[in-house]
């Protein structure tokens, strides 16, 4: 059981709300690594599986960032704070973020897929020093929807940092590169033998993202994405978001590409 | 080993009852279909399997899982089915059916609402002497006759049924009513084992398991795919008829200030199984048939030590409008 301490507009049909458990223990001992997700109940309504968007290292609370799509989410943009909503996780197995230390740091996202991708962006940069270069590439099809204004602008200042963004179909008073966040890689100078990849966002950005990133030269394993899939349980027994042998609530939804390919159905 | 005369089942199955809700095999029209113990429908020589499998009884088709106010939630009232059973006449393709669910509802995260309904109930089988057109129970190895997870099974020969005890709660059941039953001999043993051998010469259905198994991996492009899921009409009906199938939907249902989450069984050959905002991730009925397939021969088996999802029951054969036959497609991927 949470309460709603905060709801904020993102961008357009995207809220982010920020939740405190009512029991302080459980908010005490609620642990999670970035890229796992929570099952929220908005009572009488239902429930939906929503990445969280906050870091492990901002205690207290939890940030999740909704589009209003449906059912549920529709019913969650119109809760306020103070208002009560349910939640049960941490699920799903999250983000490497020991394994990547020293490394160049890529970060592709789009649209409201960025949401998982801010979790660990931040939590990296509360540890800065232990990674190089991070480079951040983020587009959406208009300016109006592009998320977390305020965090992209901190992390563009940052030294060995760099936030690039793009529109598909610009406004009047957009200034920045116009095209697919793909057309942003050329403009980006790493060593990519030692870097990572972090990819989210709509499975059509991931799709051609990654071709893009195979033709630069990574290799399958230097590729992390996750999937989206329908969930339902959570834990592995619903059946929903079966891909081959996976399960995406547990055995995802972050995965190598080099994993995915293995997987067995074709993505 | 025991043995209990046919004239005494009823009796011994009435005996359960004031302990027991009793369910078992019933002549309901044509059909044979579990239901409440009612001796005068009781079925004991039906050929092949009832039309739906006792499935239900541990995971219904529809159940409510819990229920909270709306008011802010607080008050959550789980619900838990504890009701004491004994189901009479699990077919062995069934008892395996049961034994897949074991594995996936009671291992990793254990369902509390499955294990609350299986915990509480004792299955007797009874071993088929005949298969019926569409059983390939035999193909698979979980029948004609079975070999595990049973608490009590039965064996038809003839005047009398061979009672073999499986666990300590299926014995706990002859000792309260012993005077039912007698001692066996080696020689109804040995008849059991003719019945057996016999009865595996009457499969019309086969297919080749290895050879399935070492084939499939390697089968998803075949043809085969799209040409029956071609005639696929949408109803679901093999999923819904199948002891294994265990995929569900959750959903809240609402009324005045009090909420109900309830699951139900969901269909993988539906495309609303895994339609999303922005995309579905199975798009085409090829894909669908494949992944029920697949499911079933490769990654339950991997993810479940090797346990296939697939009893050989027959009943999607039986049930499909269309006339899409899993053995006949698991002997096209065989070869
Ligand atoms: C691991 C994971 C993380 C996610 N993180 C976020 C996030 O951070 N922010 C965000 O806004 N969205 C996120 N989503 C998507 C979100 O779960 C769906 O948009 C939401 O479930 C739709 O529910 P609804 O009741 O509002 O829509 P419905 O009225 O149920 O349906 C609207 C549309 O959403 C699809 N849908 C319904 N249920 C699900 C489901 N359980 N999973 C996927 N699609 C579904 C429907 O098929 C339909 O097309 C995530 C999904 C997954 C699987
Ligand atoms: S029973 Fe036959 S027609 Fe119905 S969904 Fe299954 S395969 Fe399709
Ligand atoms: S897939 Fe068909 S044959 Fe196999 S267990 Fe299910 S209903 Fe029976
Ligand atoms: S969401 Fe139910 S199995 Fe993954």
């Amino acid at each position: 059981m949470a309460i709603i301490t905060k709801v904020c507009d993102e961008a357009a049909g995207i809220k982010t709300f920020t939740l405190e458990f009512k029991e302080p223990e459980i908010q005490k001992s609620f642990d999670y690594r970035p890229g796992q997700f929570v099952e929220l109940t908005v009572f009488g309504v239902g429930e939906a599986p929503i990445s969280i968007t906050s870091s492990p290292v901002n205690k207290g609370y939890l940030e999740l960032t909704v589009a209003a799509v449906g059912k549920v989410t529709r019913a969650l943009h119109l809760r306020k704070e103070k208002d009560v909503a349910g939640l049960r996780g941490p699920y799903g197995n999250g983000f490497p973020f020991d394994e990547v230390k020293g490394k160049n740091i890529l970060f592709v996202g789009g649209g409201i897929g960025a949401a998982p991708l801010r979790s660990l962006i931040n939590q990296m940069f509360a540890y800065r020093d232990n990674f190089a270069k991070i480079s951040i590439l983020y587009g959406a099809r208009e300016p109006g929807l592009l998320c977390f204004i305020d965090d992209l602008e901190g992390w563009g200042k940052t030294e060995n940092s760099e936030v690039l963004l793009t529109v598909d179909a610009p406004d009047a008073k957009w200034r920045g590169n116009v095209g697919v966040v793909g057309s942003l890689l050329p403009k980006i100078d790493i060593d990519i033998k030692n870097t990572v990849a972090f990819i989210c966002g709509p499975p059509i950005m991931i799709h051609f993202v990654l071709l893009d990133l195979l033709k630069m030269g990574f290799e399958e394993e230097q590729i992390i994405t996750t999937m989206e899939r329908r969930m339902e349980c959570g834990v592995g027994k619903c059946g929903h978001c079966n891909i081959g042998k996976s399960y995406v609530c547990l055995d995802g939804p972050v995965f190598s590409y080099h994993q995915l390919r293995e997987l067995g159905e074709d993505i | 080993m025991k043995i209990l005369s046919k004239s005494n089942l009823v009796p011994f199955l009435e005996g359960l009852g004031l302990e027991f809700k009793v369910n078992a095999p019933l002549y309901e029209g044509q059909d044979v279909l579990f239901g409440d113990l009612d001796s005068s429908k009781l079925a004991t020589d039906f050929i092949g399997k009832p039309r739906l499998s006792p499935k239900e009884y541990s995971f219904p088709q529809r159940e409510r899982l819990f229920t909270f106010k709306n008011n802010g939630g607080v008050e959550i009232e789980a619900h838990l089915n504890e009701t004491k059973r004994v189901i009479w006449g699990i077919r062995p393709c069934d008892l395996y059916g049961l034994k897949f669910l074991d594995m996936v509802y009671l291992s990793d995260y254990v369902d509390p609402y499955y294990q609350a309904r299986r915990s509480n109930t004792i299955l007797l089988g009874l071993n088929c002497n005949k298969a019926e057109e569409s059983c390939f129970c035999s193909s698979i190895g979980t029948g004609p006759f079975a070999r595990e997870a049973f608490d009590l099974l039965f064996t038809d020969l003839g005047d009398v049924f061979l009672v073999e005890i499986g666990s300590k709660a299926g014995k706990k059941l002859i000792e309260k009513q012993a005077n039912l039953f007698t001692n066996a001999t080696s020689k109804d043993e040995k008849q059991a084992g003719i019945l057996e051998e016999k009865s595996k010469k009457t499969f019309k259905t086969y297919i080749d398991l290895g050879k399935v198994e070492a084939k499939i991996a390697g089968a998803s492009s075949s043809p085969v795919w799209a040409e029956e899921a071609a005639k696929c009409i949408l109803c679901g009906g093999c999923n819904w008829v199948c002891p294994t199938c265990y995929c569900f939907n959750i959903e809240d249902v609402t009324s005045g200030d009090k909420t109900q989450r309830v699951r139900y069984w969901d269909s993988c050959q539906l495309g609303g199984f895994t339609q999303m905002a922005a995309m579905n991730s199975r798009a085409t009925q090829a894909e669908r048939l494949r992944q029920r397939i697949y499911h079933k021969f490769s990654y339950n088996p991997d993810k479940y030590g090797g346990e296939i999802g697939c009893t050989g029951c027959g009943r999607c054969i039986d049930v499909c409008p269309a006339g899409i036959n899993i053995a006949y497609i698991l002997r096209r991927v065989a070869n």
